[in-house]
């Protein structure tokens, strides 16, 4: 019946629009319809061409094929600033806003036409502006002092006063809280009736089922499926169609294709073979547990899904048949031994020593809460997750434990070793690993091919008196590619034609053949698709075998999937850390990150979690 | 021009950008010849000059061989540091450094065994002419400067020592009123390539003993360090750890701190050898070319050098040959400023304005040009200037 609601004429048609990077295939002959006072989200893997297709839209990039049609005109942008003329916006992961100045003046910069500024008939019309979209932020407040939610209401308010016809929100909820979350989408809604046509590029199903009238399903590059609100299926349909299952079990060479990372992982084959599935093989390796698996998605109510989480942790506890571990704080002896025993392997006296420490750091930032007397501890075999809504102090902490900043303050150490010392002479294998957050900005070079960016960090496993041995580089990037599925597989590409979620595949996989001990994690799944979520976590949790692992992470749900302990952050302290199976605690996570409850002094403080700096 | 549009080219060109320098190069003599025209000479008569004498004359080998080896030793430094993002213009002036630290040790060190003398010389003008080049790598990390300009200054700075030197103490009385040192004792020039003597001394004829020393002229042995330098960059960029560093590190200098690469130390390490390599041209040019320290051993081919770098895309074969080409170029020019009685000014203004056509046919690397509100289609040629 919904199908014909919507036969009016499309705000927006893509028609055959085809655009390829070298030989990747980006976008194959899409033709997409956008409706005005709709919601439509665009759901696919990572690489699926969800991006290059709004890029294209969005004036970014230019088509190699296909055409724009706006109100049944065509049009072409050949620049961003051609769609914005033609109403097109977009709301971009990475805002773009000056710090210093105020909302007001960034929500109007640009389209002020008179040569005199009035401020306050400025903030007067974002006020408005703002009401009207129920999307709530002080006009005069400065940037700089906003949260990461007011702030992306600050871009959207800048879209809609340049009345932008349609807004197109890239993971819009992968930098909010989720009450914020919330908020987002009752504007989406009031936004949508008023008469915008929005997009909503999204991964997370739940929230995709929520908010959006219709939904397109890209793959491969193509459209392969659409659906109206009426007859949307149920979330496991989307996930398989978005993955193409059908797609590997058909197509002989697909199939093949796909199966082949499966037959020669060598690291793979450590993990119990039930998690070693790889998207579009579950049918041909029947899991032996008939649960599904725990998927990345946070419910639309946080609640309920906080409950789900911590469900299906207790389940994962319950079918690897591992005794449920006493609460203990990471750092105690008893711990550590008590690891010992659960894995059975390894030897107690290198159990014992953790592999990173950190005892009353302080660190002064300007412009940022720095951090506050940080104590925490990781041992091998255990995983922690630091919770927390981003810009608390994840990143400073981060860049103190990996050599990039200088704590004011206090004692790190990486095995044992202070971390300067340990920097300045860091072992080639069994090091320290890191997964940045930023994975084309400080993890790889966008410009130099696969095997160029898998050396970055293994340079020194593949040189000998300072010579590189290309070749056996070659061979183990290529293994690398393939063990891990990276798409295309193929190691002379620029890492640029990769896609979020393949690179970070890669950079994973490059970051394990060193096999650290201690590996620093940064928000190793944002922006992946589920399949690639599941691969990432999979890797960690196989890592965790041979060593001890800080996840910095904002998605709680990712916290309680893996972390064996949680510790939240707030403004620069540690708030509590505690056992994942404290439930008391875990329930008060969401108080504990919007900080509502207090930093307990006593948490960490005295508890010997810092480890002895004269072990040297 | 509307209907036309530039577009950024998804995949940059490899050898196509050779077809692109050449189609800009015609463009750019055509300017040259109406140039000529203007100024009342037969401008395609002129063009036709300008090549023959830079590139089909047999004595034209040998010059373009000595104005080489300089602009490819210069080159090969200032695309290592152009590798790591480091924008070092400053080879001018390394390289007037590095000629007179080999002066000075000439000078200092009168008596010592011959055999000592050339390494002992050429290890002070590489080690002079690298420490100029450390000190701006120096201001950069202590305070922050920029390269840009600090080394442009330190050009300036390098040229009035070099004044100060030559018109004080280091002039030579018995050169009378000229501003010259005093010549290098034999064991400190670096001989030519082709001797008569010697070989008409081994049983060659006149005949051929003739035509090689046309065709070598003035080429000195200096042509064997830049074969050295070459295939040592080339080994460093391509095999070696500290290559790889400095590529990765100029490609992704966050990723590269990030993966415990120290990009200070790099900076360091490619602006001294920037140096070095310039000190030595500079050296080599002096002692096989001029016999003495001269003022006019300033000839501008430590920019000559940046901009080769910059059309090679920084890649050592390809530095190679625009070397030669740009060298010929250089000598064509020096042809007709003679043969047609032009003024140097002028001569000087033909050459920028090749050079400048040549770079902004760069634009052709990384762009095509296509019809407007259509989608472009791959494979649009260098040629199309008539869209831009």
């Amino acid at each position: 019946m919904s199908a014909d609601a919507c036969k009016g004429k499309p705000l927006i048609r893509l028609e055959g629009i085809s655009k390829h990077f070298g030989k990747v295939r980006a976008n194959h002959d899409i033709t997409l319809d956008i409706r005005a006072g709709r919601i439509k989200a665009l759901l696919g893997e990572n690489g699926a061409g969800k991006s290059t297709l709004m890029s294209v839209l969005a004036g970014r990039l230019q088509p190699d094929a296909g055409r724009i049609l706006l109100g049944g005109n065509p049009v072409f942008f050949r620049s961003p600033r051609d769609a914005h003329q033609a109403g097109i916006g977009m709301v971009y992961q990475h805002f773009m806003l000056i710090d210093s100045m105020s909302v007001a003046d960034n929500v109007l910069l640009g389209q002020e036409k008179s040569l005199t500024l009035n401020p306050r008939d400025m903030q007067r019309r974002v006020a408005e502006l703002a009401r009207r979209y129920g999307l709530d932020v002080d006009p005069a407040a400065k940037i700089g002092t906003l949260s990461m939610g007011e702030r992306q209401r600050v871009e959207i308010l800048k879209l809609l006063c340049r009345e932008s016809r349609l807004l197109i929100f890239d993971e819009p909820t992968a930098v909010l809280t989720p009450g914020e979350a919330r908020r987002l989408f009752v504007s989406m809604r009031s936004m949508a009736e008023q008469g915008k046509a929005i997009v909503f590029i999204s991964h997370k199903l739940p929230e995709v089922l929520e908010i959006s009238d219709e939904i397109s399903i890209l793959r491969r590059g193509e459209v392969v499926d659409g659906f109206e609100r009426a007859n949307v299926p149920g979330e496991a349909e989307l996930a398989r169609r978005m993955l193409g299952r059908d797609l590997s079990l058909n197509s002989g060479p697909e199939a093949a294709h796909v199966a082949a990372p499966a037959n020669a992982p060598a690291s793979i084959s450590r993990a119990d073979p039930a998690e070693a599935v790889l998207p579009g093989l579950e049918e041909e390796i029947p899991p032996p547990v008939p649960e599904p698996r725990p998927m990345g998605w946070l419910g639309t109510d946080r609640q309920l899904s906080l409950e789900a989480a911590i469900y299906n942790r207790s389940q994962r506890a319950g079918e690897n048949g591992q005794p449920e571990a006493e609460p203990a704080v990471p750092g105690d002896g008893n711990l550590n031994i008590e690891g010992v025993k659960r894995r059975g392997r390894g030897k107690l006296v290198a159990e014992t020593e953790p592999v990173l420490a950190l005892a009353g750091v302080n660190c002064r930032v300007p412009d940022s809460a720095g951090l506050t007397d940080i104590a925490l501890s990781v041992a091998k075999g255990q995983i922690l997750a630091i919770l927390g809504v981003a810009g608390n102090g994840q990143k400073e902490l981060v860049e103190i434990i990996c050599g990039l900043r200088r704590a004011d303050s206090g004692r790190v150490s990486i095995l044992g070793r202070d971390v300067r010392e340990f920097h300045a002479n860091q072992p080639s294998r069994g090091g320290l690993g890191y997964i940045p957050e930023d994975r084309r900005g400080s993890a790889a070079c966008p410009d130099l091919n696969l095997v160029d960016n898998f050396l970055l960090t293994t340079r020194k496993l593949f040189s000998r008196w300072g010579i590189m041995d290309y070749k056996r580089a070659r061979q183990v990037t290529r293994r690398v590619i393939s063990e891990h599925n990276v798409q295309p597989d193929d190691s002379k590409v620029l890492a640029r034609a990769l896609s979020g979620g393949n690179l970070q595949k890669l950079i994973v996989g490059r970051e394990l053949v060193r096999n650290p001990r201690c590996i620093v994690a940064e928000n190793p799944t944002q922006g992946l698709d589920v399949a690639a979520t599941e691969e990432v976590w999979q890797r960690l949790r196989v890592a965790r075998e041979t060593s001890g692992v800080l996840l910095v992470t904002g998605d709680l749900n990712e916290g309680l999937t893996l972390a064996d302990y949680l510790a939240v952050m707030y403004r620069g302290r540690i708030v509590d850390i505690f056992s994942i199976h404290n439930q008391a605690k875990v329930e008060q996570i969401g108080l504990m990150m919007a900080g509502a409850i207090a930093a307990r002094q006593d948490a960490y403080g005295g508890q010997g979690c810092a480890p002895d700096p004269a072990g040297d | 021009m509307n209907g036309w549009q530039l577009i950024r080219r998804t995949e940059p060109r490899e050898w196509g950008s050779v077809a692109v320098f050449a189609t800009a190069f015609a463009v750019s003599l055509a300017i040259c010849a109406l140039l000529l025209q203007v100024q009342g000479h037969n401008g395609a008569g002129g063009v036709w000059l300008l090549l023959k004498g830079g590139f089909g004359h047999v004595y034209s080998y040998g010059e373009i061989l000595l104005k080489a080896i300089p602009i490819f030793l210069c080159s090969l430094g200032v695309a290592l540091c152009f590798r790591l993002q480091v924008w070092n213009i400053g080879a001018e002036g390394q390289y007037v450094i590095g000629t007179l630290g080999g002066c000075w040790f000439v000078l200092n060190f009168p008596g010592l065994p011959a055999w000592l003398v050339l390494p002992g010389t050429l290890a002070a003008a590489m080690l002079s002419g690298g420490i100029w080049a450390g000190l701006a790598a120096l201001l950069r990390q202590r305070w922050g400067m920029n390269e840009i300009i600090s080394t442009l200054m330190l050009n300036y700075i390098g040229i009035e020592i070099l004044n100060h030197l030559i018109y004080g103490s280091w002039r030579d009385p018995a050169a009378m009123n000229q501003a010259v040192g005093p010549y290098f004792p034999p064991a400190a020039v670096i001989g030519r390539i082709w001797d008569s003597d010697f070989w008409l001394k081994h049983g060659v004829s006149e005949g051929t003993a003739d035509f090689f020393f046309q065709f070598f002229g003035r080429a000195h042995w200096g042509v064997l360090s830049c074969i050295l330098a070459g295939l040592l960059c080339s080994f460093l960029l391509r095999k070696s750890r500290l290559g790889y560093e400095i590529t990765a590190a100029g490609s992704n200098p966050r990723a590269a701190r990030t993966a415990g690469i120290s990009y200070n130390r790099l900076v360091i390490l490619v602006m001294f050898l920037c140096g070095a390599l310039a000190g030595l041209a500079g050296f080599q040019e002096c002692s096989a070319n001029l016999e003495r320290l001269e003022p006019n051993i300033v000839m501008g081919y430590g920019y000559t050098a940046v901009v080769v770098a910059w059309l090679a895309r920084l890649r050592i074969m390809r530095i190679a040959l625009f070397t030669l080409v740009l060298a010929g170029l250089r000598f064509g020019v020096e042809n007709i400023e003679q043969d047609l009685q032009i003024s140097h000014a002028f001569a000087n203004t033909l050459e920028g304005i090749i050079l400048i056509t040549v770079l902004a046919g760069q634009l052709f690397n990384d762009y095509k040009i296509s019809r407007k509100g259509r989608p472009a289609a791959s494979g649009a040629t260098g040629g199309e200037e008539r869209g831009s």
